[in-house]
């Protein structure tokens, strides 16, 4: 049994899902959950969306060459990428290149070439499966701190990077908490600037298959899932399905709270605090760890401070002018009635 | 009024000091602003900056947000105040005027020895010019840092067309903010423009200086104190506290030669700062 959420179609956006089904849920997941969804709920590419990835559903797809979530993104975005120039220049005077264009099969890690992979974590004997791509951050660093704006944050949540725009100067994958951003070297704008001093290519990660959204499709990896492990869906129904989920299987969520909160709600039967201590974090492998706090919030009281700023140099300037017109005219009424 | 001219001291007071603290406010919160701003580019770990003594920290983004944050508090504060604390006072010396392009090249020319510079106020045509400029600059760059601001706390999904434009102007105004910067770095530099130094460090320039290259300035100071022009410092002498700088082409009126110098008469003027303008001892 599929039950369906029908978000409502946004002129605007294109984001017809009146004919589509959306959100789904397997019988299995649904009786596991005890959940009731709605058969209906609204949404649009305005209203916040966001994924559930149910890790006691999720099997990895074992008996097939290369997971389907990751095949299908794969498809989708096979030419994404330009084509690479024949003789990348030379960064100076780091020379760092990061040349993925002969390796974009490679699909058990992020690559320019692959959003998502599979993460295996082996505990007690069992293998947890855990589909890893970008969060969708509720304020994603990677996309506020972006020096061209190449990389923004949509209405419906998916955090998009443009590649036209983009430098790939790897700065949004530094403030990633989990790296997530991965850089091609040799193509973009850069190219047509000033390639050897500034930039140094594009960067590439998951952007929810924002295009297919806006078209009224699920995303690839969501829809061609045989376990229906993932499910897309407005941002209230997925948090209330996930919370369900947990709470009946007696297990934990993460992403709900992690870097201040993301679209992306991953389930689990067993803790992250486990899952993460047999997950070593490489390049392109991020960790799990629980505890990830939004490092830009620290800043959020000075910059409220910065917001305030014009508007106390106008409070002080009339202060000031009303007191110094005073002090003249009190001066002057002194001299007169001497 | 704070300018005044205190003649036993041969200095004139041209800057107050809200405007000192204005000046330097502003400017020590841009240089902050502007070093932050190039280490919000991916260009500390790139370019080695990292590895120079005390500028570890460069390449760590947040770390960079939080002092270009604090900075911009300052710059903003205090180039709004400037504002509009002195357009209710009235003042407009800073203000371009008619004719302040082509009296700007007749300055230029003199400072390599083409034709003579025009008398002038208090500021110089091409001062009053570039303060437009960097008005200009300075409040672009202050609106597209409240928006980028904006969007960094509460809206992460702004829309990207506005995005983009904060984004531009930011970036273009940081740019043409670099480059202003050098070019006052560049006309303090010049010879001619010394004198004026001391200015926005103590407030007060030399009073023969200002004779001889802002006499409209002065003019306009004897008049509203009602001070005879012949005597306000051509009569007095020189009490030497302030030196002239090295290499000053000025000439000084026989009558102000060092020689005549009276220390006595020194100390007991020192505290003068503060006092109605005096004009003859």
């Amino acid at each position: 049994m599929i039950h369906t959420l029908r978000p409502v179609m946004n002129k605007k956006n294109s984001f017809n899902l009146s004919r589509r089904s959306f959100l789904k849920i397997t019988g299995g997941a649904a009786a596991l959950a005890g959940l009731n969804l709605p058969k209906s709920a609204g949404a649009s590419t305005d209203r916040q969306l966001s994924t559930l990835i149910d890790l006691s559903l999720c099997d990895g797809c074992e008996d097939r060459q290369v997971p389907a979530c990751v095949a299908a993104c794969k498809t989708i975005n096979k030419d994404k990428i330009p084509p690479v120039v024949d003789n990348i220049p030379e960064p100076w005077p780091r020379k760092t290149i990061e040349d993925w264009s002969k390796k974009k099969e490679v699909f058990n890690r992020l690559t320019p070439y692959n959003f998502i992979y599979i993460q295996k974590a082996q505990i007690d004997g069992k293998t947890i499966f855990v589909p890893r791509r970008c969060m969708h951050c509720n304020n994603p660093a990677c996309a506020t701190i972006c020096p061209f704006s190449a990389n923004h944050k949509e209405k419906n949540g998916a955090v998009v990077i443009e590649q036209n725009q983009c430098f790939g100067g790897a700065k949004c994958k530094d403030v990633c908490p989990w790296e997530i951003p991965q850089r091609q070297s040799g193509v973009g704008i850069y190219l047509h600037v000033l390639p050897g001093f500034m930039g140094n290519g594009v960067m590439y990660k998951c952007d929810l298959c924002n295009e297919r959204l806006k078209d009224g499709k699920p995303p690839g990896c969501i829809e061609v899932c045989p376990r229906k492990a993932m499910l897309i869906g407005p941002r209230r129904e997925i948090e209330k399905a996930a919370d369900e989920r947990a709470r009946a299987m007696n297990g934990f969520i993460y992403g709900k709270t992690q870097n201040g909160g993301t679209s992306t709600l991953y389930i689990s039967p067993v803790s992250f605090e486990q899952i993460n201590k047999t997950m070593r974090k490489k390049p392109g492998q991020p960790d799990m760890n629980p505890d990830v706090k939004r490092r830009m919030a620290s800043t959020d009281p000075l910059g409220k401070a910065v917001l305030a700023a014009p508007a106390l140099g106008v409070i002080a300037a009339g202060a000031l002018n009303w007191f110094s017109r005073r002090k003249e005219q009190l001066k002057k009424e002194e001299e007169h009635n001497d | 009024m704070i300018e005044k001219i205190l003649a036993h001291r041969n200095l004139v007071v041209r800057h107050s000091r809200l405007e000192l603290m204005e000046h330097w406010a502003i400017a020590i919160s841009g240089l902050v602003l502007l070093l932050t701003g190039i280490f919000e580019l991916p260009v500390a770990k790139r370019y080695y900056i990292i590895t120079l003594p005390g500028l570890g920290w460069s390449a760590d983004f947040i770390t960079s947000l939080y002092l270009h944050y604090a900075a911009a508090f300052i710059f903003s504060a205090a180039a709004i105040f400037h504002l509009v604390y002195h357009g209710l006072q009235g003042e407009k010396g800073l203000l371009p005027q008619k004719g302040d392009a082509a009296a700007s090249i007749t300055v230029i020319k003199s400072f390599i020895g083409i034709g003579k510079e025009p008398p002038m106020h208090k500021y110089l045509p091409e001062q009053r010019l570039a303060y437009a400029g960097m008005a200009f600059i300075i409040l672009m760059l202050i609106l597209s840092g409240l928006v980028k601001t904006y969007k960094n706390i509460y809206a992460p999904d702004l829309s990207p067309t506005m995005l983009l434009w904060a984004t531009w102007i930011h970036n273009i105004g940081f740019v043409l903010f670099f480059l202003s910067f050098l070019a006052h770095m560049a006309a303090i530099a010049l010879r001619p423009n010394w004198p004026m130094v001391r200015g926005i460090f103590t407030g007060k320039v030399r009073l023969d200086y200002a004779r001889h290259r802002h006499s409209l300035w002065l003019s306009q100071i004897e008049q509203e104190h009602n001070i005879p022009a012949a005597v306000s410092d051509e009569t007095t002498p020189f009490a030497k506290t302030d030196p002239a700088e090295v290499g000053q082409s000025i000439p000084l009126p026989e009558t102000q030669q060092p020689e005549s110098v009276d220390t006595r008469a020194i100390e007991s003027t020192e505290q003068d700062g503060d006092k109605p303008p005096q004009t003859v001892d």
